[in-house]
């Protein structure tokens, strides 16, 4: 992470220093083009995608993307803010059952409800979780609060489990299809563009905060907490608020999630599924947003592959994988094509016309 | 009275086997500062080690006193090999263990299939006490756990290899300059944590019958034992898991074990966000 932090502050000298800044935009604008094109590849790869893909691919396809979209809001929290949220599912997952007791008990399923639902739920228990967990006198460690996270999601996982309203072992069956009007939104294309379409709004927002003000700040956080608190900024303050975020993302991606499979169930809250998100993050290249979609796709789609065949073999290889990911390639797979730069990136509005008028 | 004699001895017996499972993961959470994710495979494959002595017809004793020793040499091993790189990183190394966790698990749920395998108790029956029948097993368990923990409790704070493990967590530079060798010590600290995990087992494979899941199951528990216990001391943890032990064994007994399940959590995180530094703190023995 040093290499990480020196770019930062190459970077932000770049932007307010002339001369550096002249001196290196013939460097700069050739390293500065991979990630619009990255984005762009796997944009147009999404779009076409159903035309090329059979009808079963099709709905496996719309259930990576939802996973992306969730993958999304745990790169906000650890890749941009420096968060171990080793619970991420607890967001994804109650907001799922959320919907899905909407959808049972109150016949509610109207999509410009139940998704602002879902995202609300979200929302509301990473404000209670993340409030408790990172505010208060005392900062937290690191440590506690991703065990604070993992313990979290582990017993909601047990009382989804226990609790007979929530159907216990089984979770909820046959969710009804989420409508708008009379159209019900079923497995296929047009369930697919949906999602797809919501995970470019998302990734574009997410992507203007963690290009602002907002988002160098979060970037600071991850480098020196310390010396972003000396700076003025309520460090705790930031946590709080990007974990919230991110758990109003993963509110989404769960009431999409539960619509499209049809039933939630235990898992969805649980650990394994937190750790799933981790490991795409991971894989992708935290701290790029394309690296979390990315890391998803390739994690399902291999997965998806080779379950055929070598379906006892796989979590194994996922396992070495992985391991030979934190060793030797801690920044993700996207870092085979993206420099320490251009991950960085830069932060706030340019200044454009001013630059006679700094001192 | 009897039943809370019953009631008493179950709630013991679960205290003792959290506690002889967290020492392990407390050990090295304390004197290594890593929170080791693959703890909860080491004791898989204690009893998965179990098992397979078991299943090629020798004694079942055999394979529990040779579970602790292949399980620690696993561990020095793969300390030397992987976990030397976490140091720097407590989150980076979570993430590591994690992934090695997941590689021995998977590789175990591949070679004994989604099986439940039982292994019988190498000490049958049941000990009458009058009226009252406790497991004789189960009460072996406690008393190995109470010289597990004074033997530990012995090397740590009265021999020169305590006294050397002491000195490398307290100051590296200095036990370095010292010369004792740190490396090695990380090491030895990380077998020997690591070999506890394997007895541990060893010791409740009879109990909990062997399947891939078995570790998870106190993984979580065992980290929020040495969070509540305090990390950095040996005692601390130790305390921690009777806690945790005693309260998630005894709760199910006066209300709905889901709730009482639930419970033990959010008092344990709600405990740990106000007392950071947990029951004991401090570092030492």
């Amino acid at each position: 992470m040093g290499a990480a932090r020196q770019a930062v502050h190459a970077d932000v000298g770049g932007e307010t220093d002339v001369s550096v800044a002249e001196s290196t935009t013939a460097e700069r604008s050739s390293a500065r083009r991979v990630l619009p094109i990255v984005e762009g590849v796997v944009l147009v790869a999404a779009l076409i995608a159903p035309l090329v893909l059979q009808d079963y691919l099709t709905v496996f396809a719309t259930r990576v993307v939802i996973l992306a979209l969730f993958a999304l809001s745990f790169d906000l929290v650890w890749g941009y803010a420096g968060i171990m949220s080793f619970g991420q599912a607890l967001f994804f997952g109650s907001a799922g059952y959320g919907v899905a007791l909407l959808a049972r008990d109150l016949d509610i399923t109207n999509i410009f409800l139940v998704l602002p639902a879902g995202t609300l739920i979200g929302l509301t228990f990473a404000l209670l979780l993340g409030g408790f967990l990172l505010l208060g006198r005392h900062p937290s460690s690191v440590i506690f609060v991703s065990l604070g996270t993992l313990t979290g999601s582990y017993a909601a996982d047990r009382l989804a489990r226990g609790w007979y309203y929530l159907g216990g072992q089984n979770g909820i069956p046959s969710i009804a299809p989420m409508t708008l009007g009379g159209y019900e939104f079923s497995e296929g294309p047009g369930f697919y563009y949906l999602v797809l379409g919501i995970l470019v709004v998302v990734y574009l927002l997410c992507r203007f905060l963690v290009r602002s003000q907002f988002g160098l700040a979060l970037a600071g956080l991850r480098e020196n907490e310390q010396r972003i608190a000396f700076f003025g900024y309520k460090a705790q303050h930031l946590k709080a608020i990007i974990f919230a975020i991110g758990g109003a993302i993963a509110g989404l991606a769960g009431s999409l999630y539960a619509f499209h499979e049809g039933f939630v169930w235990p898992n969805m809250v649980g650990v394994v599924v937190s750790t799933q998100v981790v490991l795409y993050v991971l894989f992708g290249g935290s701290g790029t947003l394309i690296g979390a979609v990315i890391g998803t796709v390739i994690v399902e789609g291999v997965s998806f592959w080779l379950s055929d065949n070598y379906r006892d073999i796989w979590p194994i290889i996922l396992g070495v994988l992985l391991l030979l990911v934190i060793l030797f390639r801690p920044l993700g797979l996207i870092s085979f094509v993206l420099g320490e730069r251009e991950r960085v990136g830069s932060f706030g509005t340019k200044i454009k016309g001013k630059k006679n008028a700094a001192p | 009275m009897a039943n809370a004699f019953v009631a008493a001895f179950e709630i013991l017996s679960f205290g003792a086997i959290i506690v002889l499972i967290v020492l392990g993961l407390g050990i090295i959470a304390s004197m290594m500062g890593i929170f080791n994710f693959a703890q909860g495979e080491f004791v898989l494959l204690g009893a998965y080690v179990t098992y397979l002595a078991y299943a090629k017809g020798l004694p079942i004793w055999a394979g529990m006193v040779a579970a602790p020793f292949v399980v620690g040499a696993l561990g020095f091993v793969l300390e030397a090999l992987i976990i030397r790189r976490f140091y720097a990183a407590p989150i980076v190394a979570m993430l590591g263990t994690y992934a090695l966790g997941l590689i021995i698990r998977e590789s175990v749920r591949g070679l004994i299939g989604g099986f439940y395998l039982t292994v019988p108790e190498p000490i049958g029956g049941s000990i009458d006490l009058g009226t009252m029948h406790i497991s004789a097993w189960r009460f072996t368990i406690i008393v190995i756990t109470i010289l597990v923990m004074a033997g530990c409790y012995l090397l740590l704070s009265r021999t020169s290899f305590g006294l050397r493990m002491r000195a490398t967590l307290e100051n590296p530079s200095l036990a370095r300059a010292s010369g004792i060798s740190t490396p090695l010590m990380y090491g030895a600290t990380f077998a020997f944590g690591s070999a506890l995990a394997g007895l541990a087992g060893a010791l409740i494979v009879p109990v909990f019958s062997l399947y891939a899941d078995l570790g998870i199951r106190f993984l979580i528990q065992g980290f929020v034992a040495v969070m509540v216990g305090g990390v950095g001391s040996f005692i601390g943890p130790v305390a921690g898991a009777g806690v945790i032990g005693t309260l998630s064994a005894a709760l199910p007994w006066v209300m709905a074990p889901v709730v009482a399940d639930v419970l033990v959590f959010v008092l344990a995180i709600a405990f740990i966000k106000f007392r950071p530094q947990g029951l004991i703190a401090g570092r030492g023995v």
